[in-house]
């Protein structure tokens, strides 16, 4: 079953009640079931014989976005994404995750991509940066790739684009747990970018950048150029005079802080900076920063669009408590999963797009 | 009922019909973490690989009128309904020890209303008590009710066990904070208490269910009163020679003055726990005081209380300990900061006028150490809820190597809340402060009321004929 150590955290999270609160999934489909300490409790009757790992249990583990908003606030260092992961694993070893999943992992394995789709080309080849776009944006929301790319040619950065951008093995990671095949992925597109000798490496999705920054290298396939997040770039651009907004009011919006900016790099000032620049006065929703409620993320949008959607409005219930009318978001799974519900009389913005037209 | 029978099924169908297929579960991965809550028996039935028990059928309504549909059903086939909110009660209150129907009341989690001029909110119970506290906060008020729980209570658990925070000594527990409620009865029937908690209309409807513990009916809506949130909060810490003069201390400060926190620790507690988190390290009873409102009023609070402390021979820590212990409040309760398996723990947690707290104390000391001595037990006591009448006594029990048995475990542990619980109760307490009854004390409960127990039955015969509610919970 799952390992020593992911046991061991297991343990420790079946009697602890503690971050529960912050759970997104818990929080819209009032499940026990869908709490951290539920999941821990099942694997270690698991482990004692008093449960099977079935489909059901399987299931369990798969309604969970790996936010990281239980570890995030938990004083202990036990992690509940890591004996979850593992148990991802388990499931598809034996051929236990919901259709919906395999469906997803088959699609990688034909496509290299979860989607099952070609990804687009931007006919970028520049010499000063390159620009990992990844998945999510390339097929689902390209518009936030070409704005984004678009700004930096507006900031006089020459960008590159890999033609046949591998995946960084991030979705694979959630599906499966970090395994050989996730591994492998991480290799291949490692050496593409190291490929490139380009000194600088900005991801546009925060949730590649995650896993570049925080595991390749434990994995031996550090990425040699420096790895910066988009965000973190533009806003380094702006204030630089690199890129000038020209002033324009155009109402109050609210940052949407995403998983991993939020709590894998605690990154909050340059999204506002970019929000700020695009001409929003911020307002802020109350749980932000690192304790920021999950919207979900693009790999469980495609395999439970029902749950996704729904932790989706509830970060849009978030928002419609303040006096924003536009949630603002530079990430292209946030955005995703954000547009499956935009209540009446809101607006979803993608900040680069935003960014764009006051340039 | 049977699994696979007919009949479990038809009865299955009207559930679905009630709340929605989609929130009525039967599958065993889904019912087995309804066997654990935060009972140290349930754990250890848990950890030494026993089934705990478990509920046939859950059900998660949306709303009062589809929990009003549940109780119909449930109440015409005789069918055994345990509420379950944040299932973070130490009791084992919400331990579906009949089976039946569970009814997890987390989907019932709206805000209706929060007006901050008139002073209340209103929310569906299966809330978890920190997102109600979040929605108050966002307009800079606040409901006051901070436990250790309030990240995985729900409103309805808080309002079921009448339960305590931190701020208490100031602000009151959940019966001073609950305005009014919204109840469906065991026959389906939705009703709800006056709009108000004060008045001379015939009696108040809201002590019958408060502290109920789901045996009665269940809360669906409640309004709280808020507060804005103060202009200052000042914490200050002392340390008395021995928990005699902080007893005398704390009694003259809450009859004079109004403070949030009072938390008076004994000497076994000030050198254990207080020394591992907050890093104070001596010997003697350790006190924690919170003021909190106007600065005019707090500066005016804290030289009498600096008057009073220094009367009994207390030692003026100052600012730093109080602020660490407010800082850490809730990191005592998390994984290898509290109490956890293989050790054997318990809360006796009671209540009592002034004159009897500090007999109560000893006397359970005393009950505990001098009868289970063989066992190493250790015995550790702090009062945190405060009145002008009274105060509780916190106190617990550690074995750190208890039988390893199940049987022989559930056997000693019992034992010796019999006779802490025997000791309160001799010397004018009560079963228990603010965490419940539930499971593991109902077999004290004739004991605690005598012949007054009758007119709690009489209402449970009245209101549950069919004994559906909660069965063998608080001793009904």
């Amino acid at each position: 079953m799952v390992s020593q150590k992911a046991l061991q955290h297991a343990e420790k999270c079946r009697f602890c009640w503690m971050c529960r609160h912050l759970c997104p999934v818990q929080h819209q489909t009032g499940k026990e079931l869908n709490t951290p300490r539920a999941k821990g409790l099942l694997l270690s009757m698991l482990s004692k014989g008093t449960a099977e790992f079935d489909k059901d249990m399987a299931k369990a583990m798969y309604e969970c976005m790996l936010c990281d908003a239980c570890v995030n606030d938990c004083c202990t260092g036990y992690q509940p994404p890591l004996f979850i992961r593992e148990a991802r694993t388990e499931a598809v070893v034996n051929d236990l995750a919901p259709a919906a999943v395999m469906q997803c992992i088959e699609n990688i394995e034909n496509s290299g991509n979860i989607y099952g789709a070609e990804k687009p080309s931007f006919g970028q080849d520049g010499t000063d940066v390159l620009v990992y776009i990844g998945e999510v944006a390339a097929c689902k929301v390209p518009e936030m790739a070409k704005a984004y790319l678009r700004l930096l040619k507006k900031a006089g950065v020459s960008a590159k684009v890999l033609d046949c951008e591998p995946a960084s093995g991030m979705m694979l990671a959630d599906l499966m747990g970090y395994v050989q095949e996730v591994t492998d992925q991480a290799k291949s597109c490692a050496d593409a970018i190291n490929a490139t000798g380009l000194p600088t490496v900005v991801v546009l999705d925060s949730y590649d950048a995650e896993i570049m920054k925080q595991h390749y290298a434990e994995w031996g396939c550090e990425i040699k150029a420096e790895v910066v997040t988009a965000t973190a770039y533009v806003a380094k651009l702006l204030e630089d005079g690199k890129l000038t907004p020209k002033a324009e009011a155009k109402g109050a919006g609210a940052c949407h802080d995403d998983d991993r900016l939020a709590r894998s790099f605690h990154e909050f000032a340059p999204v506002r900076d970019i929000a700020k620049a695009a001409g929003y006065t911020l307002t802020e929703m109350f749980n932000k920063e690192r304790l920021a409620k999950s919207c979900g993320t693009a790999v469980a949008l495609s395999y439970m669009p029902g749950i996704t959607t729904k932790v989706a409005s509830g970060r849009w219930a978030d928002l419609c408590r303040t006096e924003a009318k536009a949630m603002l978001t530079a990430n292209p799974q946030a955005y995703l999963c954000l547009s499956q519900c935009v209540p009446e009389g809101m607006t979803l913005v993608d900040l680069y797009t935003a960014l764009n037209e006051v340039v | 009922m049977q699994e696979k029978s007919l009949m479990f099924r038809m009865i299955c169908s009207e559930l679905e019909d009630a709340v929605g297929v989609e929130n009525v579960s039967t599958g065993k991965t889904e019912r087995a973490v309804y066997s654990v809550d935060y009972f140290w028996l349930s754990r250890k039935w848990q950890d030494a690989g026993e089934e705990g028990p478990m509920p046939e059928i859950i059900v998660r309504p949306g709303s009062t009128e589809e929990v009003s549909k549940v109780m119909k059903i449930a109440n015409y086939y005789k069918i055994p309904v345990t509420t379950w909110g944040g299932g973070s009660g130490s009791q084992g209150g919400a331990l579906p020890v009949a089976g039946g129907i569970l009814l997890d009341m987390k989907r019932m989690d709206k805000l209706i209303n929060l007006d901050v001029e008139a002073g209340h909110v209103t929310c569906e119970t299966g809330m978890i008590f920190a997102t109600l506290e979040d929605y108050v906060n966002e307009k800079g008020y606040s409901v006051m009710h901070l436990p250790s729980c309030m990240t995985c209570c729900t409103v309805g658990g808080a309002l079921a066990h009448n339960g305590i925070g931190i701020l208490s000594t100031k602000y009151g527990k959940m019966d001073d904070m609950c305005l009014s409620l919204e109840v469906v009865l065991p026959n389906g029937d939705i009703i709800n208490t006056l709009p108000v908690p004060k008045h001379s209309s015939g009696p108040n409807l809201i002590p019958f269910f408060l502290g109920s513990e789901g045996t009665l009916g269940i809360m669906t809506k409640c309004t709280f009163k808020i507060v804005k949130q103060p202009e200052v909060r000042i914490h200050h810490a002392f340390l008395f020679p021995d928990i005699h003069e902080g007893y005398q201390a704390c009694r003259e400060i809450v009859q004079a003055v109004k403070p949030s926190i009072v938390r008076l620790f004994d000497e076994a507690e000030t050198v254990s726990i207080i020394k591992k988190i907050i890093g104070f390290a001596k010997k003697g009873s350790f006190l924690n005081l919170t003021l909190e409102g106007y600065q005019k009023i707090v500066d005016a609070e804290l030289e009498i209380v600096l008057e009073i402390a220094k009367k009994y021979g207390a030692e003026d820590l100052g600012t730093e300990y109080g602020e660490k212990w407010f800082e850490n409040r809730i990191t005592f309760f998390y994984p290898d900061h509290i109490m956890d398996l293989p050790q054997m723990f318990g809360t006796l947690d009671t209540v009592a006028t002034h004159d009897n707290i500090e007999k109560i104390y000893r006397a359970m000391k005393s009950a505990v150490e001098d009868n289970f001595s063989q066992y190493g037990v250790r015995f550790i006591s702090h009062s945190s809820h405060w009145y002008d009448w009274g105060a509780m006594n916190y106190s617990r029990f550690i074995i750190d190597n208890p039988p390893a048995d199940s049987e022989e475990a559930l056997r000693v542990h019992n034992q010796i809340w019999n006779a802490g619980v025997r000791a309160a109760l001799a010397n004018g307490g009560v079963l228990n402060d603010h965490h419940g009854v539930g499971l593991k004390l109902s077999r004290l409960v004739k004991e605690q009321y005598g012949p007054a127990l009758q007119v709690l039955q009489a209402l449970k015969e009245k209101l549950d004929p069919n004994g559906i509610m909660n069965p063998y919970k608080m001793g009904l």
